[in-house]
């Protein structure tokens, strides 16, 4: 296939292109006109760019996620952090009180000695089942 | 009144929330309406081809219009062609999916009841009352008929190209810009396309 052929090729349908667009009928050249009319009219009242679903709908989504999110917190027992921390450290207190190498963890281990004492006199005092 | 050297500038200032000069609105509009004018029946014709059906066809050069208008308006003039045929394609794309997926759904459905008053209906009513009389223009007819089952039976991208560069008479950049791909796709997809066409036509034309 020759070069000038192509060419010949393309001129001709394109001509027969653009002929069987000059013959569209009238129906086809209305809808076109109403449909050109409406385009343009949608054009001249075209809304500011944040009035727009678009910008709208993504920043509602975002903020009930938000929401959701701060109700399920308070809800869940991670939202009473602030209660378990002071619980958390009285227990603490307590804890060391305890444990600590000072005079309090002598005293702790005299009153158990006692109680020990006691436990052993109480269990010597009390009469035996009758035989 | 601010003065507007090009109607891109205009179209910038619209963008804002403030209201645009009303004569930097008309002047706009009067272009886009020329460029709408000149461009709709190429692109009726061009939607028709790779649909076949008129109604279809012109939804989705309705539709086409509509989202060039809203979207993209404020895009330099000398842009708006490409965009448009940009979007057009995306939309017979669109639609040609959807048909698709209607006639898979359709096929396990019963079909539509004869209708018995449709029995005598003459098909030939349905056919555009435009038919030409003169011999040579029943041939032209039927020509661009063997030219569009031609084109129907090419793959997407080379009827793209083959229509955008010689229906529409885009240059190859404006074709690439259109069919968001490189220039050197552009001109293997017409090349194809031409030689398939001329293969398949040779006979018959």
């Amino acid at each position: 296939m020759s070069e000038q052929d192509h060419e010949a090729f393309e001129m001709r349908s394109r001509a027969l292109f653009h002929d069987s667009v000059e013959g569209l009928d009238m129906r086809i050249r209305s809808r076109l006109t109403q449909a050109r009319s409406a385009a343009l009219e949608a054009a001249q009242h075209r809304q500011p760019w944040w009035s727009g679903w678009k910008v709208w709908t993504p920043a509602a989504g975002v903020t009930a996620a938000v929401i959701l999110g701060v109700v399920l917190w308070i809800g869940s027992p991670l939202g009473h952090q602030g209660g378990t921390l002071a619980d958390a450290q009285t227990s603490f207190e307590d804890l060391d009180l305890v444990a600590s190498s000072d005079e309090g963890a002598t005293d702790a281990m005299d009153m158990l000695q006692d109680d020990i004492d006691f436990y052993s006199f109480a269990d010597k005092a009390t009469p035996g089942p009758a035989a | 009144m601010a003065r507007f050297d090009t109607l891109n500038t205009a179209w910038t200032v619209w963008d804002n929330p403030a209201p645009a000069p009303e004569g930097a609105v008309l002047e706009y509009t009067r272009e886009l309406e020329k460029f709408l004018a000149e461009i709709e029946r190429r692109a009726f014709r061009m939607a028709q081809v790779a649909l076949r059906d008129p109604d279809d066809a012109l939804d989705v050069v309705q539709d086409a219009m509509l989202k060039l208008t809203r979207n993209y308006a404020a895009r330099p003039s000398a842009e708006w062609r490409p965009l448009f045929y940009r979007i057009l394609e995306n939309g017979i794309r669109d639609m040609q999916r959807r048909r698709t997926v209607r006639k898979r759904v359709m096929t396990w459905l019963p079909g539509p009841k004869e209708d018995p008053d449709n029995e005598a209906q003459d098909p030939l009513e349905n056919v555009a009352d435009s038919a030409p009389t003169i011999p040579e223009r029943l041939m032209q007819a039927q020509a661009m008929q063997h030219l569009e089952e031609s084109l129907r039976a090419l793959p997407a991208r080379q009827r793209e190209a083959f229509m955008l560069r010689n229906f529409e008479g885009m240059d190859v950049a404006e074709t690439a810009s259109a069919m968001a791909c490189s220039e050197g796709s552009v001109k293997t997809h017409y090349s194809r396309a031409v030689h398939a066409l001329r293969a398949q036509l040779g006979e018959v034309w």
